[in-house]
């Protein structure tokens, strides 16, 4: 039992903070809609970027995951 | 891949899959490549596969945006073709609802090409990428032309490629957000007004010392974001595809029979039908998300409100 089975688990970890995150995201935007429907373009809007940027990060995560087992 | 010429019959297939799908995804050998052209200052300009997949999608995108639009803009009768409606419709979208909120109306006309072309380019050659047009015609050409092994045919059909799957490919495009936000700035606020802008006024002086370094850093770190963002999940959705297709040559080879593989196609292959759907929407998605990202930053650049 080496180390590199940690990798997949810090790719786990990461993958499961950006999923709580967005979880959290979607819960606020669905809320919010919910109390204003007429505000639902902006706050799709709104909540459009940081959607991705956290999907960007687990994103990385996965990429980063790829490189250290592949050529580590 | 399973339509390359080589022979692997010695080797388990376990052994296989895994450098299959990587040859797969990857670029083809630069010492083997499609048409070779010289090494001009140190760089070898030869035609690999990713490149020819470049080239094609630049082909398609002015074939099919460029040169109807031109007509359009050129003709007397400025009456719309269905597909310039088509187009029209999704140059509006991404006007109104991606350039203008973002840019301002000050700036729209002269930021709306860009973002125009980085959505074109980047759909265009997400979905061509999805379409296994090369495996079929290598397919083809492994049971029925049987042409040599380094021949223009065989190497051109390892398997087309995703173009923006190639992180060079999207680094290429970061660059130019890279410098587009600079231009922007630079062309709103003056040349030291934009750097200034960076990092928000009127803050107590010790803050300055660990921002400034975090805005410089968030400065390269937004484009290589948008970079490995894409290709990641281009090369990654594709990498997934075919390793549910290996799945059946997996198992067949575990348990040493053809009907265990067959067995597990009628789960494999429809798992992976459903999975290219996604791959399409992921394909729309990230199109979007690259030419986003671009408007905000861009649009970060000339109205400065922290």
């Amino acid at each position: 039992m080496d180390a590199t089975i940690f990798v997949p688990l810090g790719l786990g970890l990461t993958v499961f903070g950006a999923a709580l995150g967005i979880g959290k995201l979607a819960v606020a935007a669905a809320e919010s809609v919910a109390r204003q429907p007429e505000a639902a373009d902006k706050i799709t809007g709104a909540v459009n970027l940081p959607l991705f940027l956290l999907e960007g990060v687990a994103i990385l995560a996965e990429v980063f995951i790829f490189l250290m087992l592949i050529l580590g | 891949m399973i339509a390359s010429n080589t022979d692997h019959s010695s080797v388990s297939v376990l052994d296989q899959v895994g450098p299959n799908i990587i040859h797969h995804v990857s670029n083809s050998d630069i010492s083997h490549p499609i048409i070779h052209f010289p090494k001009i200052f140190g760089i070898d300009f030869s035609v690999t596969k990713h490149v020819f997949m470049l080239w094609f999608v630049a082909v398609v995108v002015m074939l099919t945006i460029l040169i109807p639009v031109q007509k359009y803009i050129k003709s007397n009768s400025k009456r719309k073709s269905r597909w310039v409606t088509m187009i029209e419709y999704v140059v509006d979208l991404i006007n109104d609802f991606i350039s203008r909120p973002n840019v301002g109306t000050k700036w729209v006309m002269t930021w709306t090409p860009l973002f125009l072309t980085f959505f074109f380019f980047i759909l265009f050659s997400n979905l061509i990428g999805m379409i296994p047009i090369f495996d079929f015609i290598g397919f083809i050409d492994r049971f029925v032309l049987h042409t040599d092994q380094n021949s223009v045919i065989n190497q051109l059909l390892h398997g087309g490629v995703t173009a923006t799957g190639n992180f060079n490919v999207t680094a290429g495009l970061a660059t130019v957000t890279f410098f587009a936000i600079i231009t922007a700035g630079v062309r709103e606020h003056g040349f030291f007004k934009h750097w200034m802008n960076l990092v928000p006024h009127g803050l107590a002086w010790p803050v300055y010392i660990i921002l400034i370094p975090i805005e410089i850093m968030g400065l390269f770190v937004k484009p290589f974001a948008l970079t490995m963002r894409l290709a990641a999940n281009m090369t990654g959705g594709h990498i997934a595809l075919l390793a549910l297709l290996s799945l059946m040559a997996i198992i067949g080879e575990m348990f040493h029979s053809a009907a265990a593989g067959i067995g597990v196609a009628i789960v494999s292959v429809p798992l992976s039908a459903a999975i290219s759907g996604l791959e399409i929407i992921v394909c729309l998605v990230q199109a979007y998300v690259f030419t986003l990202l671009t408007a905000v930053f861009v649009g970060m650049a000339i109205n400065v409100h922290h």
